[in-house]
């Protein structure tokens, strides 16, 4: 109770081994690499980062489900590794798309047996779960067969579960994996609202949907490949972009060689683009609005006539792509 | 939400242990209930199994008592196999199914959720075992002639108390591993049928081998049984009753301990090297 | 029919031996296949040598063993269909995957039951050189009446199969700890298939039960292939011929064959209207 952060992580980092498929394969992957990060209580923390970045890994760690190869981490003021009966009793976990408890049992049975796993009684657990179903309404499913639910619904159980113990630090991997805009909006409002009513509480959230850290975290980490590459509030992170110039640009379709004499061009930071069915997209980044008339040259030397020219704010995207250097959906096909 | 506010502070320690085996078993309990397919695989075939058994005994014109060896020794393959679908095989699916990593996260003990798993099928394991006894005495009119009672309760728990310890050990089997351990499992039963003597009197072994063979809780304890509820038991026993209660004491000490160790010892080893969420689907 | 067979029996034979070998190296999977089958042997050994006074001589200890050696296909291939449906539906999760694709359920469970062939076949063979060269067993290779043995053998394997098709889509529609579904069968079988005792010493309102089952001819006809007219100490079967016996295991097998079809019909309705073809059943 004592100590002010509810997460700690120190230099932290985790080495696989693998079974070797073949003879002269690696047969260790580093899955997080000299990882600190420092989570205060009562934040919503998000770690942000495309598939194989490790984020699961983290959250095993912190969980104590998977010990660190190096460094160390305390949750709630104790060492995962060495104070794991401490540790437990105060988080709980959420994984998306993931099925817990069984499924011949009812939401309310399963709820109840997770319920009695950390020692609460059978009045308190019942009172909880009614008031948890009724957030996020499940309240009329409770006497359903969980293998009967929707994946949507099931997923709701899950949360149900993750905030059943009331944990002092709750972990969500990807809570709204595979859950529609509605019952996604339904779950971050009930995180939401639980941080609000819960002073104290603890969330640590990861996602690779950009606009669900930007609207959801006090704070978001963004890391990639084992590495944590930026880490502040929203608003700071988007600053640092703000002396940059955004534009997005759609033109008749271009040839690749246009690309790289925008690149070379004075003044132009980055350019991405998609190519489109009858037209390209350009995602210009560039040192100031003046840059701009060279690009605008250049395209008439290409032939290229300007669709649509929007000046735009950064987002959690631009700053991604800024600190890891390439596009999310890069970063994934780089991945795995 | 003002109805998260704790009544009073969460269990911890036995109290906690406790709630996890009722809260374990509950599911077990639920399925049987609600499929009632067990009650003809569990029950009805297996006791036809033991007949055969019985008549193979008939073909050899063997003593009677025999029948009655095969009687007891069909009905306490009701608790073996209990120890190794129920509770050891079991944490294999738990793990398949992401809930081990549930279990282990969570503050019980993971001996609570396999206590929970062994008890929640232990209606259909003494229903198993009370209807192979039952029919199979009333059917082929086996003679009892149990000399202590008393002396037939210890046996009988402290072999069960050494039998679960057993199958907690083989449990932790599955933190580490998953289809190897699941066939080591799958590939001890019928070995284990023959060297407790099931269907025989381990006698028959010789004593090297037969000792050897006491390592399983079930050989001395179904010998010691069959000496105290069988006229001609004495006279086929391996040791005198009195020992095999000593080794089976510390049999049931030893096993219930160092299934305690190799629990915790497993779970480290897996935590350090990553297979508790290991799915190899 | 040719297509059929292409697409559900060789990639089925082949996942088969996939799944059964390839957790571990062929040494310890040739272990693990022959340990199990191996020990339900001793146990009938010495369940022998503790009353018996005949000793090894006496035809019925040939019998028994030879009963017990053979019954090995029968636990295997009937355990394996059940496993198979198991594995799919729960471990791999692929049953439904298998169940849209273009391929004959009962088929895929022949194919599956490949595997388990080749492993009973080695736990069999490790059982009779066992037999004869530690436990005194009447085997000898060179006597053998081998296009009997093998004719008898192909047979019982189809028929054996059967019966496996039928458990395994029966499986399909079971939901709880179905694992032994197989095993309970097979061992009950034991009782009434003359697998280790003669039928005649069951009580005569149980024996119809026997001669209805194919396991009673399979087994007798490969017991006259290894012993010759040794075979013949027990009365049950002697008055019919090899050709006799061949005659109604074959009619047997075709009736199964009917059997396993239609019941995997009726399994295959009851299986999807009840949404188990990728229902969990875990618990
Ligand atoms: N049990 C394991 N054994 C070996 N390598 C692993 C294991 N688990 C994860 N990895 C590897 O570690 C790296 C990080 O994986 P991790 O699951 O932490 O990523 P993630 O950020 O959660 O990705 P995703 O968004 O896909 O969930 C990946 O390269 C992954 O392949
Ligand atoms: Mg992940």
């Amino acid at each position: 109770m004592s100590d002010p952060q509810a997460i700690r992580v120190e230099n932290l980092g985790r080495v696989y081994k693998i079974r070797a498929v073949k003879k002269g394969e690696a047969r260790e992957r580093v899955a997080l690499t000299d990882v600190n990060l420092d989570v205060p209580r009562g934040e919503l923390f998000g770690l942000l980062g495309p598939n194989g970045a490790g984020k699961t890994t983290l959250i095993k760690i912190l969980t104590t489900l998977l010990a660190p190869t190096t460094g160390r981490a305390l949750v709630a003021g104790y060492d995962v590794a060495r104070q794991a009966p401490e540790v437990r009793p105060r988080i709980n976990m959420v994984s998306g798309g993931e099925s817990s408890g069984y499924g011949l049992l009812t939401v309310r049975e399963n709820l109840w047996m997770f319920g009695q796993f950390y020692g609460l009684d059978t009045q308190t657990t019942h009172a909880r779960i009614d008031a948890l179903l009724e957030i996020v309404g499940l309240a009329d499913r409770a006497h359903t067969k969980t293998s009967d639910l929707s994946t949507g619904l099931r997923q709701k159980m899950n949360i149900v579960r993750g905030f059943l113990t009331d944990p002092e630090v709750v972990f969500l991997d990807e809570p709204t994996l595979g859950l529609d805009v509605g019952a996604s909006r339904d779950i971050r409002r009930f995180v939401r609202q639980w941080m609000a009513e819960r002073a104290g509480r603890t969330v640590l959230l990861t996602t690779h949907y950009m606009a669900e850290a930007d609207e959801l975290c006090d704070r978001v980490a963004i890391i990639n490949a084992g590495r944590v590459l930026a880490c502040d509030t929203p608003a700071n992170l988007k600053r640092r972009l703000q002396r940059e110039a955004l534009f997005k640009l759609e033109t008749s379709p271009l040839v690749n060689g246009a690309l790289t004499t925008f690149q070379t061009l004075p003044g132009v930071r980055k350019v991405l683009h998609a190519p489109h069915d009858g037209f390209s997209a350009l995602d210009l980044s560039l040192e100031a609005d003046s840059a701009l008339s060279g690009v605008i040259g250049a395209l008439t030397a290409h032939n290229a006539s300007i669709i649509s020219l929007q000046k735009r704010e950064p987002t959690l995207e631009d700053v991604f792509v800024d600190v890891v250097g390439m596009s999310m959906t890069e970063a994934e096909k780089h991945g795995d | 939400m003002t109805t998260l506010v704790n009544t009073r502070p969460p269990d911890r320690g036995w109290r906690l242990f406790l709630r996890t085996i009722v809260a374990r078993a509950y599911p077990r309990v639920v399925g049987q209930q609600r499929e009632k397919a067990w009650i003809f695989f569990e029950t009805f075939l297996p006791f036809l199994a033991t007949v055969g058994y019985i008549y193979v005994y008939r073909a050899m014109q063997a003593p009677e008592d025999y029948i009655g060896f095969v009687v007891m020794g069909g009905a306490m393959t009701a608790f073996w196999l209990n120890v190794m679908w129920s509770m050891a095989s079991q944490l294999y699916w738990e793990k398949e199914s992401g809930n081990l990593a549930l279990y282990v996260m969570a503050p019980n003990s993971l001996m609570a959720i396999l206590l929970g798993m062994a008890l929640g099928g232990m209606f259909a394991t003494t229903l198993r075992a009370v209807i192979i006894t039952v029919l199979g005495s009333l059917l082929f009119g086996i003679q009892f002639q149990v000399s202590s009672y008393l002396q037939l309760l210890v046996v009988f728990v402290l072999t069960m108390t050494a039998l679960y310890g057993l199958g907690m050990l083989l449990a932790s089997l599955f933190l580490l591993w998953g289809r190897e351990a699941w066939q080591i499992s799958v590939a001890l039963q019928e070995p284990i049928y023959f060297l407790s003597g099931f269907y025989f009197p381990i006698r028959s072994f010789g004593f090297a081998i037969a000792m050897s063979a006491s390592i399983v809780p079930l050989t001395l304890g179904m010998d010691a049984m069959r000496q105290l509820v069988f006229a001609t038991g004495p006279a086929l026993g391996f040791l005198p009753v009195q020992v095999e209660v000593a080794v089976l004491l510390v049999l049931a000490v030893g096993f219930v301990a160092a299934a305690r160790f190799w629990l915790s010892y497993m779970e480290r080893r897996a935590i350090e090297e990553g297979t508790l969420t290991d799915r190899r689907r | 029919m040719l297509n059929t067979l292409r697409r559900s029996f060789v990639p089925a034979a082949w996942l088969g031996w996939q799944i059964e070998s390839n957790w571990t190296d062929p040494f310890l999977f040739l272990v693990f296949s022959v340990v199990k089958p191996v020990a339900s042997v001793l146990i009938l050994v010495f369940m022998y040598q503790a009353v018996s006074r005949a000793g090894a001589d006496a035809p019925i200890y040939a019998y028994i063993y030879l009963g017990n050696a053979f019954y090995i296909y029968v636990g295997a291939v009937m355990a394996g269909a059940s496993y198979s449906i198991l594995d799919d539906r729960e471990r791999y999760r692929s049953l439904k995957y298998i169940y849209i694709a273009p391929v004959s359920i009962p088929i895929y469970l022949f194919g599956r039951a490949v595997a388990r062939f080749i492993t009973g076949t080695i736990a069999v063979v490790i059982t009779l050189g066992a037999g004869a060269l530690f436990f005194r067993v009447p085997f000898n290779p060179l006597t053998v009446d081998w296009p009997l043995f093998l004719g008898a053998l192909a047979l019982g394997i189809v028929c054996l199969t059967f019966m496996g098709v039928l458990i395994g889509t029966w499986t399909m529609t079971l939901r709880t700890e179905p694992w032994f579904v197989g095993d309970a069968v097979a061992a009950a079988l034991y009782l009434f298939s003359g697998a280790i005792f003669p039928l005649t010493v069951l009580p005569s309102f149980l024996q119809p039960i026997g001669f209805a089952l194919p396991l009673t001819y399979w087994l007798e006809l490969l017991r006259r292939a290894v012993l010759g007219p040794g075979a013949a100490a027990f009365p049950t079967l002697a008055a019919f011929s090899n050709g006799q016996l061949f005659g109604i295991l074959g009619g047997i097998t075709v009736v199964f064959g009917l059997v396993a079809f239609l019941g995997y019909r009726y399994f295959d309705q009851v299986a999807r209207d009840n949404g188990m073809i990728d229902a969990q059943s875990n618990f």
